[in-house]
């Protein structure tokens, strides 16, 4: 299943999220299950089904990372194949160090120190995802696979400052 | 992809003929109903002009069950067969109960207060299935007579924080009620699209745009949900919510409040206990007008107490509620990716908004008045009622039609070995939605597989909500591993769920609808997402002991089974030594150290690797022999 062309868009990493977000309501108006709460059981489900594949779809293209994934299982790549995951030795000392930074800073419950390690992660993560453009678009899939799960780890980062915040609130 | 061009099979086939839809606001204190009457929304009054039905049956004496005002009328006198905020037993076990249990006289069918619980009135024992049927068949009465005509649909609002057992539970009690439930509504979304379509009708033709976060604190639910509109769609961004707190709650702080100060030596009866949280309701809402209340109680037999209450002192006692409430709104404005001056308006919903310490709070957090130019009691079911003569196919004026994007509140996910959740759909994910996640074997031969399906953030499935249990058989057997089981979770718009569950190699199937078990532990739904968070680190040490557990099982299973089968491919030494470590692997994962266990298993599958290879060259050297060519290929 291609999910760009779901909504008619070029398999671009660069992707116009405005156009991405315009595409999907069109679709969602017209597929909707509220637009056929008077229709047949089988029309009912059908919508359900269709909704629900591009529910999928945008899902997926809307965040970088399954964006990214999504890329390279067009091109047959698995990059969450748990038979292959290697990653290179300084990435995971850089992650097991930015993981002891937010206990620590969770730790002493330093709400501004977890905002900014946020903001440094997310700037990674951008930076990230322009280098898998490049590499994307020159064919350079192993390449490219590496960075799509140095995103990946990156942005479970985020989501652990994320659960810290919120638990400091 | 092409798109099918689909007319609107909604639509009604002669444009003048209008399907008689309405919205319904199943509230835990009032239920109201409203529809669309000459383009405008408005709520249905009763024969007397109230629009507000308080959400109170009673099971009266001979027979009659009595609804609203009249019932009210004897929560002091008959209090045990009079059931009052009904909501919060919805989709409950006795189990999730807290200070409501002493209530009522509650039994459970299943009679280990686990099931779904019942209320003992004189009427017999009735599900707060039948209770809300009750009030929804009062409303649906009082719409048809009032709009003249039988009601084709209805659209029917819940917490946004419901989860799936009470979903269930509010459409059933719909059906009892014989109504054609157009769709669940969430409450904030309803109260959305309510000040959304009135604010574009203000402006214009200009389309409403903008972020808003709605601010819904009911009488016993509170909820709060982030959504975006344009150009007609309203996309749900994030919700987060508590079935477990509300206007109840202020008028329980004072209630305890006064109870402490006059130094009862007795404890209340249900009679007295209701006689106290009106009064202490009553001065709530003084309060929110007046800088002074009294709460004033008559017990009987000429005695009577009173306690005056200044709003400074009702702030010091409830702040911490509205706190709870702000920590809620953070939590939501992160989940959605945003920052408070990010939000272009906050809207208020429920009664219980109007008390002035709750309206500062959000000020202070974001910078502007909240927007409270609708009646907050009103507004939700007015949204419903746009929203049900929509889906009923009934076009507004100019021809537009709006969209509703919403998302499911609390993660779904299964019960894998050793006790942990494996998280298949995500809370705030868009709905409807589907997800498949493929799941194996333990055992050899293992031919029958149970799926346990829960509800909540928490890693261990004894902290989240059952909400069903279901097998799956007729796994052909196979080696452990295996088996590839498919499990399919689909979420529809209602937001119920639905799971299958397939074998891929065989496709033995199993179907179910998620009729929910209610069987909770600790279960309380409000709790559960703030504890996800605050025991995080609880749950990553329970998490890895259970992991630590699971994989030294499997190797002890596994190693056992291999010393048995291959025993000659070990000398009487080696087998003793390797034999010696499976027993104390064994005995270490019965503890509760999973470092230790941890390491037992890494040494142990550092001393059999030896013996593993001795196993697969012996595989390999007789895998082909004696099968056919074709198999080969």
């Amino acid at each position: 299943m291609n999910h760009f062309a779901t909504f008619d868009l070029p398999p671009t990493f660069a992707l116009d999220v405005q156009l991405l977000s315009s595409r999907y309501r069109d679709l969602q108006a017209t597929s909707h299950p509220d637009r056929f709460v008077s229709a047949t059981d089988a029309e009912k489900r059908s919508a359900m089904e269709q909704t629900t594949a591009i529910n999928d779809a945008y899902g997926t293209l809307k965040d970088p990372v399954l964006r990214a994934i999504h890329m390279l299982a067009l091109s047959g790549v698995d990059a969450l194949d748990a038979n292959d995951t290697s990653m290179p030795h300084d990435f995971l000392i850089e992650q097991m160090q930015w993981r002891e930074s937010i206990a620590d800073a969770k730790l002493k419950e330093d709400v501004d120190r977890l905002a900014d390690m946020s903001e440094e992660l997310a700037g990674m993560l951008q930076s990230l995802g322009t280098t898998f453009s490049y590499a994307y678009q020159g064919e350079h899939m192993s390449v490219a696979t590496t960075l799509a799960r140095k995103m990946r780890f990156t942005q479970k980062l985020i989501e652990e400052i994320d659960l810290a915040l919120v638990s400091l609130d | 992809m092409a798109l099918l061009q689909i007319s609107e099979p909604g639509e009604s086939p002669e444009p003048h003929t209008r399907r008689l839809a309405v919205g319904i606001d199943l509230g835990t204190t009032n239920s109201l109903v409203a529809s669309i009457r000459n383009a405008v929304a408005e709520c249905l009054p009763d024969g007397e002009g109230r629009a507000m039905l308080p959400s109170v049956v009673q099971y009266a004496e001979g027979g009659a069950i009595v609804v609203g005002q009249d019932a009210m009328a004897h929560r002091g006198d008959d209090a045990l067969n009079t059931i009052t905020s009904v909501k919060r037993f919805m989709g409950r076990a006795v189990a999730d109960l807290r200070d409501e249990s002493a209530r009522y006289n509650f039994t459970t069918p299943s009679g280990d207060g686990k099931g779904a619980l019942k209320i003992v009135t004189r009427h017999g024992a009735v599900s707060p299935i039948e209770v809300s049927a009750e009030i929804l068949r009062t409303l649906k009465e009082r719409a048809e007579q009032s709009l003249g005509g039988p009601l084709y649909g209805v659209v029917i609002t819940v917490p946004a924080y419901f989860d799936d057992a009470q979903r269930q539970a509010t459409k059933d009690a719909a059906k009892l009620a014989d109504l054609n439930v157009l769709r669940l509504l969430n409450e904030p979304t309803a109260a959305a699209v309510a000040y959304g379509l009135e604010k574009s009708e203000g402006s214009g033709n200009q389309p409403v745009a903008g972020t808003y976060l709605i601010y819904d604190l009911g009488g016993g639910t509170f909820d709060v949900s982030i959504l975006r509109l344009t150009r007609g769609v309203f996309e749900v961004l994030a919700t987060t919510g508590d079935t477990h707190l509300g206007g109840d709650d202020f008028d329980a702080a004072l209630a305890k409040h006064a109870f402490d100060t006059w130094a009862l030596t007795r404890a209340l009866s249900p009679a007295g206990q209701a006689t106290l949280s009106a009064a202490a309701r009553a001065a709530k809402e003084a309060l929110t007008d007046s800088d002074a209340a009294t709460i004033k109680v008559n017990w009987g037999c000429g005695f009577d107490s009173s306690i005056d209450v200044s709003r400074e002192k009702f702030v010091e006692l409830t702040q911490t509620l509205v706190d709870k409430t702000m920590s809620a709104v953070k939590r939501t404005l992160r989940d959605a990716k945003l920052k408070a001056n990010e939000i272009d308006g906050v809207v208020l919903v429920g009664g219980a908004t109007r008390m002035p310490h709750v309206r500062s709070a959000l000020e202070a957090h974001f910078g502007k008045p909240p927007l409270a130019t609708m009646n907050p009691d009103e507004v939700v079911a007015l949204g419903a009622a746009i929203q049900a003569d929509q889906l009923a196919g009934n076009k507004s004026g100019d021809g537009e039609t709006h969209l509703l994007l919403d998302v499911i509140p609390l993660s779904l996910g299964l019960e894998t070995m050793g006790g942990l959740v494996e998280k298949i759909i995500s809370r705030n994910s868009t709905i409807p939605i589907a997800k498949a996640q493929e799941f194996t074997t333990f055992k050899d031969g293992q031919t029958a597989m149970s799926l346990h399906v829960v509800q909540g953030e928490r890693e261990l499935v004894a902290d989240c909500r059952s909400l069903a249990r279901f097998e799956l058989r007729g796994i052909p057997p196979m080696v452990a591993g295996a088996a590839r089981i498919r499990v399919t979770f689909q979420v529809d718009a209602d937001g119920l769920l639905s799971v299958s569950a397939e074998e891929t190699t065989t496709h033995a199937r199993a179907e179910v609808v998620v009729k929910p078990s209610y069987g909770l532990g600790d279960g309380e739904i409000a709790t559960m997402l703030q504890s996800a968070f605050t025991h995080a680190n609880a749950d990553m040490q329970g998490r890895a002991l259970a992991e630590a557990r699971v994989d030294a099982t499997a190797l002890v299973d596994a190693l056992t089974n291999a010393l048995n089968v291959d025993r000659a491919l070990l000398t009487e030494i080696e087998h003793a030594a390797l034999a010696s470590q499976v027993q104390h692997l064994r005995q270490l994962s019965e503890g509760a150290d999973h470092r230790a266990i941890v390491r037992a298993s890494e040494a142990l599958n550092v001393a059999s690797t030896d013996f593993a290879g001795r196993r697969m060259d012996r595989a390999v050297s007789t895998a082909f022999k004696g099968q056919s060519i074709e198999k080969i290929i």
